[in-house]
């Protein structure tokens, strides 16, 4: 008998050709690139995949509808596990979209933290303005999209209690990261307001070191490594729709925890 | 009838995220004509204590990250260079070497480290290490060591 799942049709072969480039990339799992076939793409929810830009747009659709299931599970009042301050790798691992010897360090005597969209103080922060507000410390696992993790030690200002002192919109639905190394990055309100999100300071007790952030990265419990951009230079609280490095090339936006 | 190819799918674009975050390899090894000590000055070198070296996997700075060794101990050599003395080679264990790799041409990767200086093939010409003539470098002692993104 056949299968109510075979097309009518067989699909044109050409199809994985057009998409060579981003199932090659995929090597590392030999076993989902397997899963990239004809089949699969053919189920494709009845969508023309004889056209490559229909594929990839039924993908990406696919992807912000995982978002959104995403976020609906996202419980605010949810902890991350924490750990042991024993237990906290010393360095932390450093990871970027270029190698180490690329990164440029800033100098936090003339750093500056602009704030803009919807918040009612834009004045821009200075190091020791953030100093100078309660600081939280947490031992939480840092956990890559590539599938490593380690754990480590935070300390530093809220984002709720930034948001809260600058007077943002609480009910937007964005916090949007722009940063000395051109990683722009966003993530959702709920996730930002979470008790596990800082914008961290030190790392074990320390200052911040150069390759890790300093003066000022976003260190967040309930997100996927990438989600943590560094050496942050601006925040915006905008109901529009900020996207980030990553995302712009494919990557799941919510990239929950 | 689409309900439930979509939920495959599902699966599949999470995943497709693992095409993971290197657009420039890490661990590359020195530019020719720098000094070790020179490379490791650019690859922001952290403290590190020497007791969290010891007992670490030493990897290759390959897609692969092929383990070459283990951490056995950290040595001043007689010129008063710091060496990390590694188990080298072998298999599960059985056959292995001590040999000495200068700190400098090696990095931390969180909670491992990649000799990113010498090849594999280099290393096995390294001599086999013997402690006459160095002092062992006690496990309280911070030292600075550069760092790598991951090569994978």
């Amino acid at each position: 008998m056949k299968s109510p799942f075979r097309p009518d049709f067989p699909p044109d072969a050409a199809v994985l050709d057009d998409h060579k480039p981003l199932i090659r990339s995929l090597d590392r799992r030999v076993l989902i690139r397997g899963g990239v076939s004809l089949g699969a793409l053919a189920m494709l929810t009845g969508c023309d995949i004889k056209r490559p830009e229909a594929v990839e747009a039924a993908l990406l659709a696919i992807s912000r509808f995982n978002d959104g299931v995403q976020a609906l599970l996202f419980d605010p009042n949810k902890l991350a596990p924490t750990y042991p301050a024993s237990m906290i790798l010393r360095p932390p691992k450093f990871n970027a979209y270029y190698d180490v010897m690329d990164v440029k360090p800033v100098d936090g005597a003339t750093w500056r933290l602009d704030v803009s969209g919807l918040v009612a103080d834009k004045r821009a922060w200075t190091l020791s303005d953030l100093q100078a507000l309660p600081q939280t410390s947490i031992v939480i696992k840092h956990i890559c999209v590539e599938g490593w993790s380690y754990i480590g030690g935070w300390t530093g200002v809220p984002l709720r209690l930034f948001l809260e002192r600058v007077g943002a919109d609480l009910r937007a639905k964005y916090v949007a990261f722009k940063t000395a190394d051109d990683y722009p990055s966003s993530i959702d309100m709920a996730s930002a307001l979470h008790p596990q999100t800082l914008l961290a300071l030190k790392y074990g007790g320390d200052t911040l070191a150069d390759p890790f952030g300093y003066p000022m990265r976003l260190r967040t419990a309930v997100k996927l490594g990438y989600k943590n951009p560094k050496w942050v230079t601006a925040i915006e609280v905008t109901n529009k729709y900020p996207g980030g490095y990553w995302e712009s090339l494919g990557f799941p936006w919510f990239a929950g925890i | 009838m689409r309900a439930l190819p979509l939920l495959f799918v599902c699966g599949m674009v999470t995943v497709a995220a693992a095409h993971a975050q290197s657009a420039t390899p890490g661990g590359m090894p020195p530019p020719p004509g720098m000094s070790l000590a020179e490379s490791a000055a650019m690859r922001f070198p952290q403290p590190v204590r020497v007791g969290d070296l010891i007992g670490r996997e030493v990897l290759r700075p390959v897609e692969s990250q092929d383990v070459l060794g283990r951490v056995r101990r950290v040595v001043h050599d007689r010129n008063g260079q710091i060496m990390v003395v590694i188990d080298f080679g072998g298999f599960l264990g059985f056959g292995s070497r001590p040999i000495a790799v200068p700190v400098d041409a090696m990095v931390l990767l969180g909670q491992d480290m990649e000799i990113v200086a010498f090849t594999p093939k280099q290393l096995q010409q390294f001599p086999t290490f013997s402690p006459s003539g160095t002092t062992h470098v006690p496990d309280n002692k911070i030292i600075k060591v550069g760092l790598a993104k991951p090569s994978h």
